[in-house]
């Protein structure tokens, strides 16, 4: 019987591992924009993707839409109770609004409003990596469309990713559940005081996300909602990611760790949106008293 | 003309149906515990490999193993080598076995397992997967191993068909 490799064929294997190690070390370096093969790649292959994925929804659709009729009745029911409730809620808020206003113009806070401006895009999930040990999705809008890396990615339920890649008419969406150690959010709690802290990964057990990194002290609750602090370059404020459902003090006992369900449903994805920060960024408006305090 | 190209056609299909649709109807997004990874493309050029011969089958193993890297996979260059390497050390097995139904089938799990552990090694080793080893075990790789197993003994014998047709056409135009 022949060796399995021959001496020639041996070298081959050699320089093949070479090169796999160069192109994962090439892949590995840090914010690296995708060459033109590979944007060229994306786009072609993406506009298969799109004409496949397409129906493919609307068939999932359908199905949904009919489990969907069996709970309109009590959903119906809830909904209307939830109706009487609105009209005296429409009366307090125009109130408090207008009570803002007044205060924000008596402080002299216009600028407020332009920095958490953003505008919206709307976008159709057209891929998922199928091996599934990264949480990545493509999206059918790419730098044509304006966007950008590292922009927020929503859904109407809350916050579900960022653009990791970009390339002319595609794009590729890290999604919050993904376990690179780089995928890291900066978030805080809305309670009495701000508590801030990153949202790192998923959980394997539980399937929770980790917000890690909280302060020792800070007073941290079950059902505390968790929303991203827009301190971080191109992310807004404010979006919703998800709600606190357990806590304990990390594996050091330097930080607090809590378990955040997040509000999205990272699995039936369909349209999604990415939102583009109108403010350029925090920098010029960082107040070096309160950075101190 | 149609019929000599239909490998290279229906393995992008397959590739681009375990990326599409297989993810939208995929048992694990409808609450299944398990993650079920399709392989199709991988059998499919194993397939290819024994049947119409180790460089055919090595050439669409780089071609497919390389969109794999680009479009899904944040590494470049582990599913290229990987599958490349797999359908080689399958198709050195090929002069030693019976080219007969079960033996392809059971080659093609051996290549999906061994580019399993391929990539979950590699991963693991670059920080990207944190799984630990029993987990992987009996999460993905029985899943995947009984998923593509089924598929490929239902559907074994109409790849084969066709791929011998393929072959008898391409002898006839030469």
């Amino acid at each position: 019987m022949p060796p399995i490799f021959s001496n020639k064929r041996l070298i081959v294997l050699l320089v093949c591992i070479i090169v796999l190690v160069a192109l994962i070390g090439y892949s590995m370096s840090e914010r690296r924009d995708m060459s033109l093969p590979e944007q060229l790649l994306h786009d072609s292959v993406g506009f298969v993707q799109s004409a496949f994925s397409r129906p493919a929804h609307l068939a999932a659709g359908f199905f949904e839409t009919i489990n969907d009729m069996r709970t309109v009745y009590e959903e119906n029911k809830v909904l209307k109770s939830h109706l009487d409730d609105y009209a005296s809620l429409q009366v307090e808020l125009s109130e408090l609004r207008r009570t803002n206003e007044e205060l924000e113009s008596s402080l002299g806070l216009q600028e407020s409003a332009a920095l958490n401006a953003s505008s919206l895009r709307s976008a159709r999930m057209i891929s998922r990596s199928p091996d599934r040990w990264n949480e990545y999705i493509g999206i059918d809008k790419g730098a044509r469309h304006g966007i950008e890396e590292d922009m927020a990615v929503i859904t109407s339920k809350g916050l579900i990713g960022k653009v990791r890649d970009v390339s002319q008419l595609t794009s590729t969406v890290q999604l919050l559940s993904d376990q690179d150690r780089t995928n890291r959010i900066s978030a805080f709690v809305d309670g009495e005081e701000s508590i801030y802290g990153f949202i790192e990964g998923i959980s394997d057990e539980t399937g929770y996300l980790q917000f890690t990194k909280i302060d020792m002290d800070a007073e941290l609750e079950e059902g505390m909602t968790v929303v991203t602090s827009g301190l971080g370059g191109v992310f807004p404020s404010e979006l919703v990611i998800g709600e606190i459902v357990d806590y304990e003090n990390d594996e050091f006992g330097l930080t607090q760790q809590a378990y955040v369900e997040p509000s999205a449903d990272f699995n039936h994805l369909n349209h999604v949106m990415v939102v583009e920060r109108e403010a350029p960024g925090l920098e010029p408006e960082i107040d070096p008293e309160e950075e101190d305090s | 003309m149609l019929v000599r190209y239909s490998v290279f056609i229906v393995l992008f299909v397959l590739f681009i149906l375990e990326g599409t649709v297989y993810q939208i109807f995929a048992p694990d997004q409808y609450g299944f515990a398990y993650t079920m990874v399709p392989r199709w493309v991988l059998g499919v050029i194993v397939f290819a490999g024994i049947l119409q011969g180790r460089g055919i089958g090595l050439s669409y193993a780089i071609v497919f193993g390389i969109l794999y890297d680009i479009i899904y996979s944040p590494l470049l260059g582990v599913y290229s080598f990987g599958m490349a390497l797999a359908i080689y050390l399958v198709s050195v097995t090929v002069p030693f076995v019976q080219k007969n139904m079960g033996m392809t089938v059971f080659l093609v799990l051996a290549a999906i397992v061994g580019l399993e552990y391929f990539v979950y090694s590699i991963y693991s080793l670059m920080g990207l997967a944190h799984m630990p080893h029993n987990l992987f075990l009996y999460q993905r790789l029985l899943p995947t191993f009984v998923f593509n197993g089924l598929i490929f003994i239902a559907a074994g014998y109409f790849i084969r068909k066709w791929l011998l047709l393929v072959n008898r056409r391409k002898d006839e135009i030469i």
